[in-house]
């Protein structure tokens, strides 16, 4: 699941999930993302989650998502410019399993979900 | 905590490399080439404000065909399949990326407003209580390019 | 203005050879634009004029040169993982049973670079050492240049974007303006070293680990053996080499033989050989 307000970072992020063999679903916010959630009986393996959009922001959905036995296995990496550490720091907390920060390669992108198991060995490079 | 910040110009040009290398240019055969000139005429504004410990905007600025190559290279797509909405959301995107890494580097507190994009020549009119504190000017294959940091001015009287 | 198909299928096949990368039909106008500067550096009047020069005498510095010109930041942090996870599962555990009474272990990232490679050794070293042992770890690179750039362990968001988890970003790094900087308590057990290890190395005490990966592709056969040499002198007895995943003594050095280590491989001086006698080449 790619979950961003611009529909440019989605297609950027859909297409390197692509090669990996994800299929992708498009959340446009938060609140998008958890209405989306709740009518799906397979749980998406992982999700890809802006901090900054409107109405349910990356963060409150990282929290809600922790506190759904349901969504337990998901895997949650935030993609997003906040890049304080101490941003870091309380995504991680509320239950990220890993950041990446904008801007971010494709190679980048790739070796991060390598480290959450994601990444059939060889295919990265 | 002082409100003097500086994000310089060389921090400018870096982030600007890093989206480069990222989306615009992953191959890393079409730089953007530093001119200096701060007066090139630019027909795509996008800016993103900065509110809390700082007031400021971050604006990305660049021709029409600039923007559309941007959104061409985002998108995957032709040069000329792109729309209007998409230019809207690649350059408020780029923007975004570029306000959010500079936003890490001023006093903590500050916050990021969502990318506001205007087709339309100009910028400084934009923002008349602003005034720029560091600018980074090039050309992309021959098309005009800008990042500039603008600190609103009413917060410097009052610091 | 573009490369002649036989020049683009020269670098081609030398960067498939040397560094494993494969340019696709179609990328000569990539690899044009990459090499100009290279050209520019050397003093070439053009691409074309550099590459017939090197053509009809090979040398290995250009070639150096090509490679790195192609392959586009390849500075991860824990590059490939399988190392770092042997030293993690078998190395150290080994070590800390052989050293007890030293209680602390010397590495080398032979080849440093810009010095990810030491301090992912520093963090591997710092998060599985048993408390109240201490390490040390030396980076060594023939560039004066990228030795700064190791000492003074700054990142950009893209480099630490790199291979790097979070929870250690935030653990062993420190926000700098918009840079990264390795946190003083790693810094403190790394330093850096210009050196040359194809010439004779300078004394210093022997090392229970040496990484020197992706260095030996760049060498032709007698180079390989030269540095091969000079490297097992600084190698303790009983301690362990990591080479890149492409390369590998065999058929080079017999002196050195393969062992598992975890899920990769490294390199061991053969017990019947003394190592750090002085062999002389």
């Amino acid at each position: 699941m790619v979950i961003d307000d611009s529909r440019a970072m989605r297609m950027i992020l859909k297409r390197i999930v692509a090669k990996l063999n994800f299929e992708a679903i498009e959340a446009g916010d938060g609140q998008e993302a958890l209405d989306l959630l709740a009518t799906m009986t397979e749980v998406p393996e992982l999700a890809l989650i802006d901090w900054n959009m409107p109405n349910v922001n990356g963060l409150e959905f990282v929290t809600k998502v922790r506190a759904e036995p349901r969504l337990r296995e998901m895997t949650l990496v935030m993609v997003t410019t906040e890049s304080e550490q101490s941003q870091i720091v309380r995504a991680l907390a509320a239950g990220a399993h890993e950041y990446v920060i904008k801007p971010f390669t494709e190679g980048a992108m790739i070796e991060k979900l390598a480290l959450l198991g994601l990444v059939p060995t060889g295919a990265n490079s | 905590m002082s409100v003097e910040t500086v994000v310089t110009e060389d921090d400018l040009a870096e982030m600007v490399e890093q989206v480069w290398v990222s989306y615009l240019d992953p191959e890393g055969v079409s730089p953007l080439v530093v001119s200096g000139d701060d007066k090139q005429a630019t027909e795509v504004h996008s800016t993103v404000s900065i509110t809390g410990t700082w007031h400021g905007h971050l604006v990305y600025a660049c021709s029409l065909v600039a923007a559309k190559k941007s959104a061409a290279a985002f998108l995957a797509m032709e040069a000329d399949e792109v729309s209007q909405e998409d230019i809207s959301d690649v350059l408020g995107e780029l923007a975004n990326i570029v306000g959010g890494n500079v936003k890490a580097m001023l006093p903590a507190g500050c916050f990021l407003s969502l990318p506001t994009v205007v087709l339309a020549p100009d910028t400084a009119s934009y923002y008349p209580a602003a005034a720029r504190i560091s600018g980074l000017y090039g050309t992309w294959d021959g098309e005009p390019v800008s990042i500039s940091m603008w600190q609103s001015v009413k917060q410097e009287a009052s610091a | 203005m573009t490369l002649s198909q036989a020049d683009f299928a020269f670098v081609s096949a030398l960067v498939r050879r040397e560094a494993a990368i494969v340019l696709a039909p179609g990328k000569e106008y990539l690899v044009e634009a990459r090499l100009i500067p290279v050209a520019r550096q050397v003093g070439a009047a053009s691409v074309t004029d550099f590459l017939a020069n090197l053509q009809r005498k090979p040398n290995p510095a250009d070639q150096r040169r090509i490679i790195d010109a192609l392959t586009t930041n390849e500075t991860s942090w824990f590059r490939d993982r399988e190392p770092f996870t042997a030293l993690t599962d078998v190395v150290l555990p080994e070590l800390v049973k052989s050293r007890g009474s030293a209680r602390k272990v010397r590495l080398w990232s032979a080849a440093s670079s810009s010095g990810q490679e030491a301090y992912s050794l520093a963090i591997t070293l710092q998060e599985s050492l048993p408390a109240g042992w201490a390490y040390e770890i030396m980076g060594s690179d023939i560039s004066t240049e990228m030795i700064k750039r190791a000492e003074a362990a700054e990142y950009s968001q893209v480099e630490v974007n790199r291979g790097l988890p979070a929870t250690q970003l935030v653990q062993y790094f420190e926000r700098v303006g918009a840079h990264w900087r390795v946190a003083p308590h790693l810094r403190r057990n790394v330093s850096f070293k210009h050196m040359n290890l194809t010439a004779p190395l300078p004394a210093m005490p022997p090392f229970d680990v040496i990484f020197l990966r992706n260095v030996l592709i760049y060498f032709d056969v007698a180079t390989k053996k030269a540095v091969l040499r000079n490297v097992a002198r600084l190698l303790r007895p009983d301690g362990w080499l990591f080479l890149g995943a492409a390369e590998t003594t065999i058929g080079i050095d017999d002196n050195y033989e393969r062992v598992a280590a975890g899920r990769t491989s490294a390199y061991r001086v053969r017990s019947a050989v003394p190592a750090g006698a002085a062999r002389k080449g």
